[in-house]
């Protein structure tokens, strides 16, 4: 596995390409998007969590003003399910099924008028008649059904149980986290709109391949008749991985009343129709040597689930990475409840890290070693579950050069050691090691005789990055400026690709560019290959290289010519080439590494208050190949202040009773603001990742992975208190 | 009921039809095409509509297009002049202060405001007159960069 080698424009700290769009209010967002005719629609859901609907009177919202339709299951024709998703498993269900309600705000009508405040005003019109059941709520609900190993992901490795037995120091706790809301700024929106029976849908996703196949499943048309758009996103986190049943729903309501339809979700909408982060509970168990080694970890997991949805929560998935432990057992439980589907938000994985970090960090004090100290001790030098070498793993230099910034070794050892006035200080530190895939990507790249190129491919830019690093990367391989490039993105049309999402597509799109590029080389020496006027005639692939707009040899530069020359001699405008990368799934012989992290956190908390205020954090990455720096510490920053609202604001709030979401909205839902927000220092180390085609690892998620504990660690050596459930709440420290 | 108005926008009259329950935030959207002003909760909590009302930052979401009538709103799209952005938009782009861009616009009019008003006079001032407008993206500390810039090259030329 090569890597790239040049190093010209990668890693550059170039601005975002998208930047001026941005500043300007220019980007076009779905929510934007209008047509001549399009009218509008919104949601009525339902209001209670369990039950049947008894019966619908829509008389006075059909006849309101301005209205075109108030669809629901008794009047909606019969939709098919989705697919089965790679990566997440099935569908959501389809919407207006039946007249069964299975979570509070599910969705049960959809009312199209002319105008956005007609919809608004209608769809208080519409009058159901429940039939009410006791909802099943509550993670701890012994009425609940419990899924065991739902996606055979559990693992195990030598006799957990046997060496927890025979222990020198056993460690047992439990943990919990509360659910969380992804909550992207960017309310999902659909405009649909169908030209007979082709299908055009502006969709808020962070997968347009996958969106285009769920629609053209649903709706029974062929793929090639549908077609995604979102050139922009504002914002994903995961919330945008499924192609949810509002979405469905207006494609359906275009479909009936003939024209453009747009729905925008309201904000506490976003709360019940696009996924959230389970809440979650786990028991860890940890057997360990008085010196410090672990020699047994058992890891339980339990994930809310809605009654009818698939979701995987990968809350022990890295479990059996982390450390050399020779004895693992690691189990994943779900329960079914009556709420509005989980699905992914940023990190999945990060909750099993927050547990076993802060485990790590009580066998500290237990053993009367440093933090920092005992991780190394466990340090997996190799991978501990394949025992194959690690594709890049620069965490021990994490380690090194984050306490070296942080000042890790000012850390008195004793709790509450050091105070400054009223402040009481603690230093907390986490270790992270990840995961993060290649998926298979396909991309197009083409070079026109004006000498730019065109980079397309259905992947997205949800603010990761992608236009930029992809500008980057197609410039530094076919050797031109980054003016030079234009990347299209965000349309189902063009070649399929992954999602933004699991901290793959930057690889794998990376990937799939690296390979059009050394195909459009190919290309082009093909057709200079019976061109006795070319200085390149008769040339291999290898014997070239691009620079300045043109194509030379290796070893001498000075013989080559330019794009331009090439495709206007050739009469050609545009050639192109396609490229895609299929990872190996046995991982060629190394365990594909993901990226790897040290967190180190200072906290002050008022003596007398109780108030938690985080100082600043210190975030050593080694996310393999940077693509772009600048970029990279946004990444890391902006997933950073979403660790710690994570750790320290967030809770979707169901109320025990009813099932309905109690702060659905950002007035009660707190997300960090500004003024949360202490210094973030981001350092990136490591080496090009051997695995990687372009040398990167995902950087998308290990951003907001082991905030939780290293500010949770911090409290306890501020405190005393060990707070194993999240958010860290001011009662929890008074 | 409709009402037929005419809202001053970014220094040019446009009239304009709409429902007396239409909010600024949706005549400047659905109405007049500027859809550069954003809709991130509809309910004043995340600044994402903030606009300029005779200069000062509103929430577009919270404001009636029928009670604007006369007054001179400015939206993102009116801040950069002669095609060069506003010195605010350029310090964003070099500061890298978003990341899906879609708090952008409300993050840059308010930071616009905020300097006129004068509270930028320190990195805690600036996070703490900031703070109407939520970044999910978490941009914050970039975001204080671009206008500490702003700031100190404002005082610097006066």
């Amino acid at each position: 596995m090569t890597v790239v080698t040049a190093n010209k424009l990668l890693g550059d700290p170039v601005d975002r390409v998208d930047g001026p769009l941005k500043v300007t209010g220019a980007a076009p967002y779905p929510s934007d998007v209008t047509y001549p005719g399009l009218v509008h629609a919104v949601l009525v859901q339902s209001t209670i969590a369990a039950g049947t609907i008894r019966s619908i009177d829509a008389a006075d919202a059909e006849a309101a003003p301005g209205v075109l339709a108030v669809i629901t299951h008794e009047n909606a024709p019969a939709l098919a399910e989705g697919p089965m998703t790679p990566l997440l498993g099935p569908a959501p269900p389809s919407p207006l099924k039946d007249n069964r309600i299975l979570h509070h705000g599910q969705h049960v009508a959809i009312v199209v008028a002319e105008t956005l405040e007609q919809a608004t005003a209608a769809a208080r019109l519409v009058r159901i008649d429940y039939e009410e059941t006791a909802p099943v709520l509550g993670i701890d609900n012994p009425e609940a059904a419990v899924l065991r190993n739902p996606w055979g992901l559990e693992t195990q490795r030598g006799d957990a149980a046997a060496a927890l037995a025979s222990a020198e120091v056993v460690y047992d706790e439990t943990f919990a986290i509360a659910a969380g809301t992804n909550n992207p700024l960017g309310l999902f929106a659909t405009v649909a709109r169908w030209e007979g029976d082709r299908l055009i849908v502006h969709e808020s996703t962070q997968w347009p391949t996958m969106a285009r196949q769920t629609l053209a499943t649903v709706f029974n048309v062929p793929e090639n008749d549908v077609q995604v758009l979102v050139p922009y996103l504002g914002g994903g986190f995961g919330a945008g991985l499924r192609t949810w049943p509002h979405a469905i729903l207006t494609a359906l309501a275009a479909r009936l009343v003939d024209r453009p339809v747009k729905l925008v979700l309201t904000r506490p909408q976003m709360f019940t129709s696009v996924g959230h982060r389970a809440e979650t509970t786990q028991r860890l168990r940890l057997g360990a040597t008085r010196a410090g080694r672990l020699v047994a970890i058992d890891h339980v997991g339990t994930s809310t689930l809605g009654a009818e949805a698939a979701n995987m929560e990968f809350i022990s998935i890295e479990t059996g990475a982390a450390y050399a432990c020779p004895n693992v057992a690691t189990h994943d439980r779900q329960v079914r409840l009556n709420i509005p589907s989980p699905g992914w938000m940023r990190g999945p994985g990060s909750e099993g890290n927050f547990a076993i970090e802060s485990a790590l960090d009580e066998l500290s004090y237990t053993l009367g070693i440093d933090p920092l100290e005992l991780r190394l001790r466990n340090y997996a030098e190799v991978h501990p579950q394949s025992g194959l070498p690690w594709s890049s793993k620069a965490l021990r230099e994490c380690y090194r050069v984050g306490a070296e910034r942080f000042g890790w070794t000012r850390r008195t050892p004793e709790i509450g050691s050091m105070r400054e006035g009223n402040w009481l200080v603690g230093y907390g530190m986490a270790g992270v090691t990840f995961g993060g895939a290649q998926l298979p990507c396909q991309v197009r790249v083409s070079i026109r005789r004006d000498g730019s190129a065109h980079v397309r491919s259905a992947a997205t830019d949800i603010g990761t990055g992608t236009y930029t690093v992809a500008t980057q990367l197609a410039a530094e391989l076919l050797g031109l400026d980054i003016g030079q490039v234009r990347v299209e993105i965000g349309d189902s049309d063009l070649a399929p690709a992954p999602p933004s999402g699991g901290s793959s597509l930057a690889t794998s799109l990376g990937g799939a560019i690296r390979d059009a590029a050394g195909n459009l080389l190919r290309a082009f020496l093909n057709v200079l290959a019976e061109d006795h006027r070319s200085p390149l005639q008769g040339r291999r692939r290898d014997d070239v290289t691009a620079a300045d707009g043109r194509i030379h040899l290796v070893d001498d530069p000075s013989v080559g010519e330019t794009y331009s020359d090439i495709l206007a001699r050739h009469e050609l405008d545009e050639l192109a080439a396609d490229g895609e990368i299929n990872p190996q799934a046995d991982g060629a012989g190394m365990a594909p590494s993901g990226p790897f992290a040290a967190r180190f956190a200072e906290v002050r908390i008022d003596a007398e208050l109780g108030l938690l205020r985080v100082a600043r954090i210190v975030s050593a990455v080694d996310a393999g190949r940077i693509l772009n720096e600048k970029l990279a510490r946004s990444q890391i920053i902006g997933a950073t202040v979403m660790g710690i609202g994570m750790t320290m604001l967030e809770e979707t709030i169901f109320d025990p009773g009813s099932g309905r979401i109690a702060n659905a909205t950002f007035g009660d839902y707190l997300i960090p603001v500004n003024a949360d927000v202490p210094d973030l220092d981001v350092v990136f180390v490591g080496e090009p990742d051997r695995f990687s085609p372009i040398g990167s690892k995902g950087l998308g998620e290990v951003g907001i992975v082991g905030v939780s504990a290293a500010i949770a660690n911090a409290v306890y050596h501020a405190t005393g208190r060990r707070i194993r459930s999240l958010p860290i709440t001011i009662d929890q420290l008074l | 009921m409709d009402i037929v108005s005419t809202l001053r926008v970014n220094r040019t009259e446009r009239p304009f039809t709409a429902d007396t329950r239409t909010t600024l935030l949706d005549a400047l959207r659905e109405q007049l095409d500027l859809t550069g002003t954003k809709k991130g909760c509809d309910q004043g909590a995340c600044g994402a509509c903030t606009v300029l009302l005779d200069g000062k930052r509103v929430l577009s979401c919270l404001s009636l297009a029928a009670q604007c009538e006369g007054r001179e709103v400015t939206t993102i799209e009116g801040l950069a002049r002669d095609g060069k952005l506003h010195p605010v938009q350029a310090a964003f782009i070099r500061h890298d202060g978003f990341q899906c861009g879609y708090c952008t616009p409300g993050q840059i009019m308010s930071a616009v405001a905020l300097l006129k008003e004068g509270r930028a006079g320190s990195d805690e001032e600036i996070r703490e007159f900031m703070s109407g407008n939520l970044c999910r993206c978490g941009a914050y500390p970039n975001i204080v960069a671009a206008i500490r810039e702003v700031a100190r090259l404002g005082s610097e030329s006066q």
